[in-house]
């Protein structure tokens, strides 16, 4: 475990947290204590090949999820040629198979590009915050996807397959590499407060991996995590008393029978104790300074919902969580709620953008200056692109975008990785990944590179098949490493 | 089992094999039946991986007569009588080939011995896929061989007199136990065997009494009328049933994006309870299932292949623009559909050989289209299959639905009562009660676009959505019902709306309306008269001012509007209740004819466009057949005098009534939901399409069609001919007909030993092959590959009935063992895999929370029937579901029962182990972790039931402590509790109460294992 003193725990605050949650902290705590089982202990990996099978970069992962498709053009992929044709129709030879199937003309970015920082990154005015945190991010401008079709695309951008019943990355991290902490569950997310994402929990889905490792949601507000308390009060005499009995009738039926499984079974109870003593702290956000609220944006009501959702993961990242997934924008539909700009960019990216820009400059650099930044990996990605070509009849400059899996960007921080850098490129108006194509097999096989995982030995058997988060296929991103 | 330790199983597999060839003699005078017996399979495991027809590394083909006396890139490598000089040997030799792997002194002894004898070949060509090797399956795999029919009394037959044995299964199961040195263990007492017989066969605990009974009945055949007893009952079918699901991938929503309820699914689950209760011949429940539609025996039979659609479906991606991405999602779905058939009947993972021939199995790419062409009519669909609705159990049930809300409703109406008469009695004159009138069809848009008590359900068009429960209309959608099930003359057109936009003009509210909207009558808004209702109608025919008063400002609360069309030609209009400036004659009403004439919401009339549509929210809305009383009028709308209104009443109830009061107001809305959902005709299941010419793909890539592929099966099944007779442009029926034959031919030898694997797999918790949907290279070997052949053909010699086949099973002495751990035979057998014992299983989800159900006394018994929902729905385009734990008996179903939504899915479940209903699960995981504890600690579920089970054990028990925890234990474990136990419980519930210690019995190992 980093970062985090026992001492830390027993803090008035945690107790005042736990007493308004009406459950006694301080019972619980002289429960552990006699079973000598206080300290957090990690979780061993589930895998039969177990990693790292070379060197880890990273332990743990952020990742952001941008639900409804995010602009490269506009954002991290910049296109002079597109402000040059802005107006005119795509090149002849280009016959998009666009999902609304209308292809307007070329629309130039409604954000100023500039390069930033020593790098020279080329960032737009849509992220100023994050601009100015530039040289921390490693950009992928040639990604593409299989399908135009949000869900599957979604599917997989988590699991690396487009259907239903795949484990997410998540999922398969908590299998392979287990946790730093029992504490806490090894991988948590925490959805867009607007609302949950098209497929709601089939995003964190363990698929056919056991259940444990399903995805556990996290709020920063009211009670954190589902059945952490009863969902009643219970006195502190009671709950003690209770443990007590339970542990003595489990001792005399394991005693008349002795199998391990009942032993485990009889440990779950511990271990369920330290969780609910370590969750409420770890989910108390006003335990964190003014300066550091500020620097989330918590402070602003475009920003405090984001940036709270950034904060808290931090938080569980410091005390041993493996994968939290954050989710910027919820599902589709009317009014929008996520990134699916198909009628006016300005308005539909202006305002997302501006929820997650300085949460996330500021998650990056309370990273850095924490040095967890340098074994920490921050992943921001979104299911597609958009077309560089308006969403409109063939000869009108609409001011939405479509949907494009041809060619788009995402952006990674942290350990292992070339800072400042981008990488592949796409065409001259940033229609299709062109130069060094990234699949998601390939991205995925990337990210478990850096957690010390050879993509091909990460397995798990199912019907027939060992399993692998990158399917058949899949090869590291050589190029993006530092 | 691990891969590295299959591969060391194959590997003694195929040293076995090499032994039975050498001792079944090679004859020296025969030469070419020497290499077919003995070269050829060498060759094929150790050198035709990489030098074969389509892979010649080196240039180099061992696949062929030819091609090897041919050679590779450096020359001949075969000189035949001298292996000295053979490039062949000379790498053989020295270990160069194959590579990392050389060949055993053996082998290498055949090769050289071939060669010094002239190289003879016997046929010319070796097929790879002849022998297995040590990469992969041959066509000689163990589970494509024909079903042993001798294994007991040429193998086994020593052993059938030990004690031990009790029938058959035990002989196999003592013989290689024996063999490992490893004794049996002693029968378990009555009470372990009662309680393991119970759980297993109806996933709920022995009642008191059933234990009594049969701890007491000392006669012969006790145990076995106890296991034909609980074979008989009802509860089998639903536990059963849950299995089956897990293997069929069943959901009750789409999945995806939209993930949209699927109302009628819950009829597939009611045939399979159905279908396992009554025995059906489990050929029959095979064929029905992939083609009950086409073999009958009625229209109902359709139900049946429910079981094919019940994965999720991408309705957006099938509905998108781009017909290349399309092509793929099809793709995709079949895909799922042929896997699915091929694992659940086959045991086979056919889907492996979309893009290439299977790696590991001898399933070519080919076959898999052949498959997906005999599949290729399956398209997800709703279509009718229920002609009668009104059957005797239909009727039963929806009469105790209907008991079930009048008696709901008068405990509402307890809680109501003193309130509404103080509220009455402040109000002073209490004037003669009009009854609430009944409306023929009813939107509540609660959650969803039904008419819940009619069948004129909604469809939306554009962004028409149900959201808190109110339809939103943005001025661009509207939603339309099905046809009318009669013609409709007289009639009241009612609604309960909010408009947005006070100026807004012409948008319709309600109309009915023939199809084309060429005849129709509305609540219209704004239309001739700025901010006024009147009566639409096609071109203004039945249309008059009423002269009402003009809407002045947004009303925090909907109007109630209502538009009564009488016999005689009047129209009337009421707004909240009130009538609205005057009534006026027309000369004759529109008659509206059944099946053409419909209902629609937001939209004046069709077709959409120009000003008729509606911008504003219905909360809801009533279609009657007759014209209303302007009492009735006044009492539907909630303000007649003696009406007093649910916002009115609310204030004065206390916080507990409040919550009370919702929770039965939820109860009501899910029995009324319920209510609908037994009167659909139509059901979830395959809506056959004829498909498109069926080409292999390239690489499984749909922009790379190969040839055309007719239906067909897989030809390494030795046995049964995979070739069906078809043409590739067979109707689509007679595809999944052929396929539904061969699979459950009693000649496919894995029919039959998939099933009864999975029977065994339940029963013991793991199966004697522990991969039940999978029988290839890569699944585990079977521990007793003789039994699971005599179980196979016990099956077929019963008749395919599965309960014979448990029956054998659980009256042998190898169930019946104790399950008490032993460190020593541990130490032989750790997993106990030959069965030295019954191991202890762990409650499955479903049965945790039923047994929890069961022993509180709260558990609801009722069968069959729309599912109970643990959500509420909201539908924001998407549809989402914001899981509840609602209380009350609708709830306390059987976890069958519950509506089984993809993204639904239950906490409280999900913790012990649920699989995800998209993932097809043959076996579950068991695992133990912290948030399954906290669960169990904390959910309010289990400390409801905690309650319960305190009342229900204090009840019937006397009042003292000691007694009551008695109770507590006879009801839990089915025992008494020991001194000590009774001496730690009888204090802790002196200190904490009885709620606090059934809330730790139901944490405790011996309530969610089972012996």
């Amino acid at each position: 475990m980093i970062g985090m003193s026992r001492t830390d725990l027993h803090t008035r605050r945690d107790f005042l947290s736990w007493t308004k949650c009406g459950i006694g902290g301080a019972a619980l705590a002289s429960l552990l204590m006699r079973d000598h089982v206080v300290h957090a202990a990690a979780v061993p990996s589930e895998s039969d090949d177990p990693p790292p099978h070379l060197p880890p970069k990273v332990k743990r992962v952020i990742h952001v999820t941008a639900c409804g498709g995010f602009s490269q053009v506009d954002s991290i992929d910049y296109k002079p040629e597109l402000e040059k044709y802005h107006g005119e129709p795509l090149s002849a030879e280009e016959k998009p198979d666009v999902f609304f199937g209308k292809v307007g003309l070329l629309r130039k970015s409604d954000w100023e590009f500039k390069q930033r920082g020593a790098s020279g990154l080329w960032i737009s005015e849509l992220f100023p915050h994050l601009a100015a945190v530039a040289d921390e991010l490693t950009v992928i401008r040639s990604m593409f996807a299989e399908t135009s079709n949000h869900t599957p695309a979604t599917f997989q951008e988590g699991s690396g397959f487009r259907l239903n019943g795949f484990p997410v990355t998540g999922a398969w991290l908590s299998y392979g590499l287990g946790s730093e902490t029992d504490e806490l569950p090894a991988f948590v997310v925490i959805p867009d407060s607007r609302g949950l994402p098209a497929g709601g929990s089939i995003n964190w889905t363990n698929g056919f991996l056991p259940a444990r490792h399903q995805g556990v949601t996290i709020r920063s507000k009211g009670t954190p995590i589902d059945d952490i308390f009863p969902a009643r009060p219970i006195s502190d005499d009671t709950e003690l008393a209770s443990r007590e009995l339970l542990a003595t009738l489990n001792e005399q039926h394991l005693s008349e029978r002795g199998d391990d499984v009942l032993k485990a079974r009889i440990r779950s109870y511990e271990l369920a104790a330290k969780m609910q003593l370590a969750v409420p702290g770890a989910a108390n956000l006003d335990r964190e300074t003014n300066a550091t609220h500020k620097m989330y944006g918590l402070k602003q009501p475009e920003t405090v919902d984001f940036g709270r959702s950034c904060l808290l993961a931090r938080r569980l990242l410091e005390r041993g969580v493996r994968f939290v997934q954050l989710f910027s924008g919820g599902a589709f539909g009317s009014p929008r709620i996520n990134w699916d700009g198909h009628e006016d960019m300005l308005k539909n990216h202006g305002r997302e953008a501006k929820r997650i820009d300085r949460p996330l400059a500021g998650l990056l650099r309370d990273l850095r200056q924490r040095g967890m930044l340098d074994d920490t990996l921050v992943l921001f990605t979104s299911e597609f692109g958009r077309t560089p070509f308006a969403q409109s009849d063939g000869n009108v400059l609409g001011t939405g975008r479509d949907h494009n899996q041809n060619g788009f960007s995402v952006w990674m921080a942290g350990g292992g990785l070339k800072r400042g850098f981008a990488y592949g490129a796409t065409d001259e108006v940033g229609y299709r990944a062109v130069q060094d194509p990234v699949h998601w097999n390939d991205f995925h096989a990337t990210v478990l590179h850096l957690l010390g995982i050879d993509h091909h030995r990460l397995t798990y058997y199912h019907n027939g098949i060992r399993r692998r988060l990158t399917n058949v296929a899949g090869h590291v991103v050589e190029g993006v490493l530092g | 089992m691990g891969h590295s330790s299959r591969q060391q199983a194959a590997k003694g597999l195929s040293a076995i094999l090499l032994a039975f060839l050498f001792s079944h003699g090679v004859s020296a005078e025969d030469p070419e039946r020497h290499f077919d017996e003995t070269v050829a399979p060498l060759l094929a495991r150790r050198c035709l991986e990489c030098h074969n027809n389509s892979d010649r590394k080196g240039g180099l083909d061992l696949s062929h007569s030819e091609t090897t006396q041919q050679g590779g890139d450096t020359g001949k490598v075969i000189v035949p009588g001298k292996p000295d000089e053979s490039l062949l040997w000379q790498y053989v030799k020295d270990d160069e080939m194959p590579p990392e792997n050389p060949l055993a002194a053996d082998e290498k002894v055949i090769l050289k011995e071939w060669i010094e004898k002239g190289a003879d070949w016997g046929r010319t060509a070796i097929d790879p896929l002849r022998y297995t090797t040590d990469r992969r399956a041959g066509y000689d795999w163990w589970a494509l061989q024909p079903l042993s029919t001798d294994g007991l009394a040429s193998s086994v037959g020593a052993t059938l007199s030990h004690e031990f044995v009790r029938n058959p299964i035990d002989a196999f199961v003592i013989h290689s136990l024996l063999d490992r040195a490893v004794s049996p263990s002693p029968e378990a007492d009555r009470r372990t065997l009662i309680r393991r017989l119970s759980f297993d066969l109806r996933g709920l605990p022995p009642t008191p009494r059933e234990i009594e009974e049969f701890a007491g009945d000392r006669s012969a055949g006790a145990y076995e009328r106890l296991v034909d007893r609980l074979l008989a009952s009802p509860q089998y079918g639903e536990r059963w049933a849950r299995h089956w699901l897990d293997i069929a991938r069943f959901g009750e929503s789409q999945g995806f994006e939209r993930d949209k309820l699927r109302t009628n699914a819950w009829r597939y689950r009611d045939w399979v309870v159905g279908a396992l209760n009554s025995d059906l011949p489990y050929d029959e429940f095979a064929r029905q299932q992939l083609a009950g539609d086409v073999f009958g025996p009625n229209s109902a039979s359709l139900v049946a292949t429910g079981f094919l659609v019940a994965g999720p479906y991408d309705e957006v991606g099938q509905s998108q623009q781009s017909a290349a991405m399309k092509a793929i999602v099809r793709q995709d779905e079949l895909e799922d559909i042929v896997s699915l058939v091929g694992q659940t009947f086959l045991g086979l993972t056919i889907n492996c050989a979309r893009c290439h021939d299977h790696k590991f199995d001898p399933i070519t790419q080919k076959e898999y289209y052949q498959l997906t062409a005999a599949l290729a009519g399956v398209r997800h669909g709703q279509p009718t299959a229920i002609n009668d609705l009104s059957t005797a159990a239909a009727l039963n049930a929806k009469k105790n639905i209907a008991s079930r809300i009048k008696h709901l409703a008068a405990q509402v109406d307890e809680i109501d009562k003193p309130i509404r008469e103080r509220i009455l009695a402040d109000r002073g004159n209490i004037v003669e009660s009009v009854e609430r009138p009944q409306p023929m069809s009813v939107w509540e848009f609660n959650e969803d676009f039904q008419d819940s008590i009619g069948g004129l359900h909604g469809e939306p068009h554009g962004n028409a959505r149900v959201s808190n429960g109110w339809l939103l209309l943005d001025g661009k959608s509207f939603v339309a019902t099905a046809p009318l099930a009669t013609d409709l003359t007289e009639k009241t057109l009612e609604a309960w709306v909010t408009v947005f936009g006070l100026d807004q003009r012409g948008g319709g509210v309600i109309s009915v309306q023939n199809q084309d909207g060429g005849l129709f009558d509305a609540i219209v808004y704004g239309e001739r008269e700025r901010r006024h209702w009147l009566a639409g109608s096609n071109g203004l025919t039945r249309t008059n001012s009423f002269s009402g008063y003009a809407e002045t400002k947004a009303q925090p609360e909907p109007v109630h509007v209502a538009i009564v069309y009488a016999n005689d030609g009047t129209i009337t209009a009421y707004r909240n209740g009130q009538a609205y400036g005057k009534a006026y004659m027309t000369s004759s009403l529109a008659v509206f004819k059944a099946g053409t004439a419909q209902v629609i919401f937001g939209l004046r009339h069709s077709p959409p466009g120009g000003n008729r549509f509606f911008v504003g929210s219905i909360d809801r809305a009533q279609l009657y057949s007759r014209a209303l009383s302007p009492a009735e009028v006044a009492a539907s709308a909630g303000t007649s005098n003696e009406t007093v209104r649910e916002i009115e009443i609310l204030p004065h109830l206390s916080p507990e009534q409040q919550r009370r009061r919702a929770e039965l107001q939820f109860e009501v809305g899910q029995l009324r939901s319920q209510q609908s959902r037994y009167d659909e005709p139509t059901v979830y299941a395959v809506a056959p399409r004829e498909p498109e010419p069926c080409r292999l793909l390239a690489r499984g890539n749909t922009t790379q069609p190969k040839e055309v592929v007719a239906a067909g099966g897989v030809a390494s099944l030795v046995g049964s001919d995979a070739d069906f007779g078809l043409p590739a442009d067979a109707p689509e029926a007679e595809r999944r007909k052929k396929l539904a034959q061969w699979i459950a031919d009693p000649r496919n030898p894995l029919f039959a030993r998939v099933i009864v694997n999975r029977l065994w797999h339940y029963h013991f918790g793991t199966g004697l092959v522990d991969t039940p949907n999978d029988f290839g290279f890569n699944g585990g070997r079977p521990t007793h590959p003789q039994l699971i052949d005599w179980l196979a053909g016990e099956l077929i010699r019963n008749d395919w009935s599965l309960k014979a086949v448990h029956r054998t099973i659980l009256i042998s002495g190898t169930y019946r063992q104790s399950s008490r751990y032993d460190e020593k035979r541990a130490g032989l057998d750790a997993g106990n895999r030959y069965l030295w014992r019954k191991t202890p299983l762990r409650l499955e989800a479903e049965a945790v929370r039923d047994a929890i159900l069961a022993v509180s006394g709260q558990l609801n018994k009722t069968m069959h029937g729309p599912g109970y929902h643990d959500f509420r729905t909201f539908s924001s385009n998407s549809q989402f579901y914001e899981m509840l734990d609602p209380s009350g008996p609708t709830f306390h179903r059987r976890s069958i029962y519950r509506t089984w939504v993809r993204s639904g899915r239950s906490r409280f479940l999900d913790v012990f182990d649920c699989p995800d209903p998209s993932a097809k699960a043959p076996s579950r995981v068991v695992t133990t972790t912290p948030l399954q504890a906290l669960s169990l600690l904390n959910n309010s579920f289990v400390l409801r039931m905690a309650d319960r089970f305190a009342e229900r054990a204090a009840r019937q028990a006397d009042s003292d402590h000691e007694a009551q925890t008695r109770m507590v234990y006879r009801l839990a474990f089915g025992r008494r509790p020991t001194g000590r136990e009774l001496a730690a419980s009888v204090s802790f519930v002196e200190q904490h109460g009885l709620s606090a210690f059934c809330r730790v019995i139901f944490n405790s190992n011996e309530f969610l294992y089972v012996d």
